[in-house]
């Protein structure tokens, strides 16, 4: 058994630094080494192969404008069909990136659904492997919950696990290495969407605990004239946090990109998806669900 | 002037960037740096230190994504 891992590990790495040095040989003139089979035969040949880095990013973060420049559609993944509908509802400039996004949401809302009912089904007295694994992340934010809004309140803890799940399972679907696979999170709406009703649910909680005229007195304090400026610090909470996370996902993204296109996709690209994707996703939706959760510590205890 | 203005955005979008990652640089270094004192002082208290860290950090940094969205829109936009 040990034996036969050894020589599967032996043969990757032959593997791997064939591919490298095929890279390094093929990669400075322009051309690229194909393999492949062609009608039941071996083929390797050696063929001409530009790729403009400018029109990438511009195809993939700006698929809008890529349709202005073009005039010829970058490659839609996922239903043809359903890109035709969203053409009609949105026209023809906005379909391509809603259709994007709203595809990946469903994606990642199919995901988020099927695991908590596969969850759902093994829930014994003696906790199998999942059930343990949801229960010591529901018991971590408890705690949490418990630290910031105090004993009697722990009813909020379903709404910080589930905002954290969401945008770690949004921030995690761009390491799937299938084309077309993008984080909901690099497009602002959805970061700005989570951020409003983050707010939202702060100021709602606060008429309802406080009560309004408490509330309202909320804003002339310290002084009566520096409600403005408390009024643009609430609308400010909203943005900084979606411009958070939206921006270390965008950033993220584009670094990954143009790196990775540096090196001709040899390797590397694996340790930026360890960084940029893994460990910036984790640490950001951890951020923004404790931010979420200080915010409403803050407006609803004294 | 079309693409006096586009090299006005980039050079722009370099001085933004280059500026705007002083700060958080700083920051979190600073953060980091008495981090290591507070769990050197008090190693049972790691994780949570660490905690605390990355979040205060994660705050810190958003400075620096901000001149990050800058940049960006001073390079697609114009």
């Amino acid at each position: 058994m040990a034996e036969k891992r050894i020589a599967t590990r032996k043969l990757l790495l032959v593997l791997l630094v064939l591919e490298i040095m095929l890279v390094l040989v093929s990669g400075g003139l322009n051309r690229a080494l194909q393999i492949g089979f062609e009608n039941g035969r071996f083929y390797l040949r050696n063929v001409e192969k530009t790729y403009d880095l400018q029109k990438k990013i511009t195809e993939d973060f700006q698929p809008d404008r890529y349709l202005q420049e073009e005039d010829e559609l970058p490659e839609i993944y996922g239903s043809e069909r359903l890109y035709n509908f969203f053409r009609e509802v949105f026209g023809e400039k906005n379909a391509l990136s809603s259709f994007q996004l709203l595809r990946m949401l469903f994606i990642v809302n199919c995901i988020l659904i099927s695991i908590s009912l596969l969850v759902r089904r093994h829930l014994f007295k003696k906790p199998s492997k999942p059930q343990v694994l949801f229960e010591l992340l529901y018991k971590f934010f408890e705690d949490f919950v418990k630290d910031t809004l105090g004993e009697e309140r722990v009813n909020f803890t379903p709404y910080v696990v589930t905002l954290f799940i969401f945008i770690w399972t949004c921030n995690m679907i761009g390491i799937v290495p299938i084309p077309g696979f993008i984080e909901p999170t690099r497009n602002l709406n959805v970061p700005l969407g989570l951020g409003i009703m983050a707010v939202s649910l702060v100021h709602i909680l606060g008429i309802r605990i406080k009560g309004f005229w408490k509330w309202f007195k909320g804003f002339f304090e310290p002084l009566p004239f520096l409600a403005p400026l408390n009024m643009v610090g609430e609308l400010s909470k909203a943005v900084s946090i979606s411009f958070r996370l939206f921006g270390n996902i965008l950033g993220g993204a584009i670094i990954m990109l143009v790196v990775s296109s540096l090196v001709k996709f040899v390797v590397l690209p694996i340790g930026l998806n360890l960084f940029f994707g893994i460990f910036v996703g984790t640490i950001q939706s951890f951020v923004f669900t404790m931010l979420a959760l200080t915010y409403i510590g803050a407006e609803i205890t004294e | 002037m079309e693409f006096i203005a586009r090299a006005a955005a980039l050079l722009g979008a370099g001085i933004c960037m280059g500026i705007g990652a002083l700060g958080p640089g700083v920051g979190e270094g600073f953060v980091a740096g008495k981090a290591c004192e507070g769990i050197a002082r008090s190693p049972e208290n790691a994780s949570l230190i660490t905690r605390t860290m990355l979040v205060g950090q994660a705050v810190s940094e958003s400075t620096g994504i901000y001149s990050l969205v800058i940049a960006l829109l001073l390079i697609f936009s114009t």
